[in-house]
């Protein structure tokens, strides 16, 4: 990430507050205040600053996600269904297991949720590698099978047996505990963070991941130096999985307690957003989510104390990633001049 | 049962569940064309039944509404292309977030132009005219087969016809066409690659404000949060499936529908409705893998039958 995408980045969030702002004056209220509102129901306060952790782990995780595909050339828009099945496979073994003791059962819980991710991650890894089918439509298609498996999966053999379409509940032992009380941030957190860590040691320390970014790079050179393209391609899609499958294990384990039908709206796709606007750099998609997952939860506050309505800043969120996606917005001059300097050498 | 779900009235709900997700497929198709993966096709077609709702109540005129419908669709898809091609922003990420925005904004804009929250039905909301033939009325067969279809489920399919003749008959269409295959020979070749990029975006956003209005004037009569759910990337997906051709994505909307059809029978059969909707992506993916599988295949065999040729690649 060069310095001139984090000034873009900046740039990208001033115009959209003033604009969210210049709105919030047209509707009558103040514009200040509103900002005050939203910070304050962002941070200030336990409860507060919980949520916005609790917004920002998935956020992360389905950024993170991802970037990891980005990173191997590969568009994982599947990042939602394979969260939904992550969490369907968690939340079975959830409620399934009675009798386990939380050293076992919070690990293997996780991991059922890593593997379902990651074996639904391979469908659309295997058509690419083997038959050429363009990622991107078969894992946005695959998003709606996996809404419906799930949704059929709780409504008729895994129904919880209330009026409402969700699973029964997991058991107590594997749960992540909550921290910062009464919100629901929970011990997910550290996992996330873990899971960023890791990733980062991965692909920059690891020859692993060095064979990652050179299938990123190059693929054919990649098989010239003996490395298997294909097979560095399917693990890559498969890491990835595991991720977004981890997003959604976490979501039940220390948000839900159980599977919620229709849970997600949106989460893999505001976290392949954050991920787009970072230009997929882990430490950035780290960075942006957590403002936006700010934002969500300082909505909330505003709209309680100011009634300035939550969904201006869902729109406000979505301006500003907007701008942040065009690179050549705020750098226009800064082209200019290279491709002078481009010209002199030239000529 | 079966003869209750497989009937002849099968049809003509078949036609109309397909027909927004033609048109968003017709608005995925013109763009494909130029190799601009238009994802924001749902966004723009949310927008579209937000305005067209809008217009509708507060003039009565559904004309004017499609029209606004129509600028909508512009206006939107103007962003997309500055952003895309001159602020050289990724396509898909453009797409995504128009898709937000719109979910986002028509929220907002329910809440304070219309006072609504969730959705929004009025008497005064003057929906797009069916056509009426009097003379099939007799016919309780025919009358349910070729009678009261909404406008645009007509017209969708003749817009079908006139861009598959505008892409494959006209040097408009060629043109467009070269430049998705190889922008560089068609720029080489003295066309302005930008100037057809922006054109077909900009064809984009009128065919998605119509599905938009048809979505919210002509196949229901109302506003609700995220009216499209997905109808959109349905949409995109008949257009791969036809391969950007109109009239194979023409079918592949019709698969849809039909299996949209069949699943809301199934469903009040107490059948879960899940599987039957799951139908259209799986039949999605299989067909694409099946006929790129094919093709590889083909090449395969070409070349070991040209083994003597050195190979290229």
């Amino acid at each position: 990430m060069r310095k001139y995408d984090y000034i873009n980045a900046l740039l990208s969030i001033l115009v959209a507050l003033v604009i969210g702002g210049i709105v919030v004056a047209f509707m009558g209220h103040n514009p200040m205040e509103a900002f005050v509102q939203l910070f304050n129901g962002a941070f200030i306060g336990k409860f507060n600053f919980g949520t916005t952790l609790e917004k920002f782990v998935p956020l992360l995780l389905a950024g993170l996600a991802f970037a990891v595909s980005s990173k191997i050339s590969v568009f994982n828009v599947g990042v939602e269904g394979q969260l939904y099945l992550g969490a369907m496979a968690t939340a079975w073994v959830g409620f399934t297991f009675s009798n386990l003791s939380k050293v076992v059962h919070v690990p293997l819980a996780l991991l059922a949720g890593m593997l379902a991710g990651a074996l639904f991650a391979l469908i659309p890894a295997v058509l690419k590698v083997y038959f050429r089918v363009n990622e991107v439509l078969t894992t946005m298609l695959l998003n709606y099978v996996a809404q419906f498996l799930t949704s059929y999966l709780v409504n008729y053999p895994f129904s919880g047996g209330t009026g409402v379409a969700q699973s029964p509940p997991i058991y107590e032992s594997a749960t992540l505990s909550r921290i910062l009380l009464p919100s629901r941030a929970n011990t997910g957190l550290f996992i996330a963070l873990g899971v960023l860590a890791i990733v980062y040691w991965l692909f920059y320390r690891t020859t692993v991941g060095y064979k990652l970014r050179s299938v990123g790079l190059n693929p054919d050179f990649t098989d010239y130096i003996g490395v298997n393209s294909k097979k560095v391609i399917l693990g890559g899609m498969m890491l990835s999985g595991a991720i977004g499958g981890l997003a959604g294990a976490i979501e039940v384990m220390g948000i839900h307690l159980s599977f919620l039908d229709n849970f997600s709206s949106g989460i893999g796709f505001d976290g392949m957003l954050a991920a787009l606007i970072a230009r997929n750099n882990f430490g950035m998609v780290a960075i942006i989510s957590f403002f936006i997952a700010s934002l969500k939860s300082g909505a909330l506050a505003m709209e309680r104390y100011t009634g300035v309505p939550k969904s201006l800043i869902d729109a406000i969120i979505a301006v500003f990633i907007l701008f942040a996606t065009m690179e050549g917005l705020f750098q226009l001059r800064r082209r200019a001049k290279k491709e002078k300097e481009v010209d002199e050498h030239v000529g | 049962m079966l003869d209750n779900i497989f009937d002849y009235t099968l049809i003509p709900s078949t036609i109309k569940t397909s027909t927004p997700i033609l048109l968003a497929a017709l608005s995925a198709v013109i763009t494909q064309q130029a190799d601009i993966l238009n994802v924001g096709v749902e966004g723009i077609m949310l927008f579209g039944a937000f305005t067209a709702v809008c217009v509708s109540f507060f003039t009565g005129s559904w004309l004017l509404a499609v029209l606004a419908a129509i600028v909508v669709g512009l206006l939107v898809s103007t962003i997309i292309g500055f952003a895309h091609l001159k602020y050289k922003a990724d396509v898909f990420a453009v797409g995504t977030v128009i898709n937000m925005l719109a979910v986002a904004l028509t929220r907002f804009l329910l809440n304070t132009i219309l006072n609504a929250s969730g959705s929004f039905y009025s008497a005064e909301i003057v929906p797009i005219p069916t056509i009426k033939l009097n003379f099939l009325q007799n016919s309780q067969v025919l009358n349910t087969l070729f009678n009261n279809y909404s406008l645009f489920e007509v017209l969708g399919i003749v817009i079908v016809f006139i861009l598959w003749y505008a892409l494959y008959k006209t040097v408009w269409g060629l043109r467009i066409r070269s430049v998705g295959l190889n922008p560089d020979a068609a720029e080489t070749a003295g066309l302005n690659v930008f100037k057809a990029k922006f054109q077909v975006i900009l064809i984009s956003g009128i065919l998605g404000g119509i599905a938009g209005a048809h979505l919210s004037l002509g196949y229901s009569r109302l506003f609700v949060e995220n009216m499209t759910s997905g109808r959109g990337f349905m949409g995109v997906a008949a257009m791969f499936f036809g391969g950007a051709n109109p009239i194979f994505a023409w079918i592949g909307s019709l698969i849809f529908g039909l299996a949209d059809s069949i699943g809301n029978r199934l469903q009040a059969y107490g059948f879960p409705s899940q599987f039957v909707l799951m139908i259209p992506y799986i039949a999605t993916i299989a067909v694409l893998t099946i006929s790129l599988a094919s093709r590889i295949r083909k090449e395969k065999k070409q070349k070991s039958a040209l083994n003597h040729v050195p190979n290229n690649k």
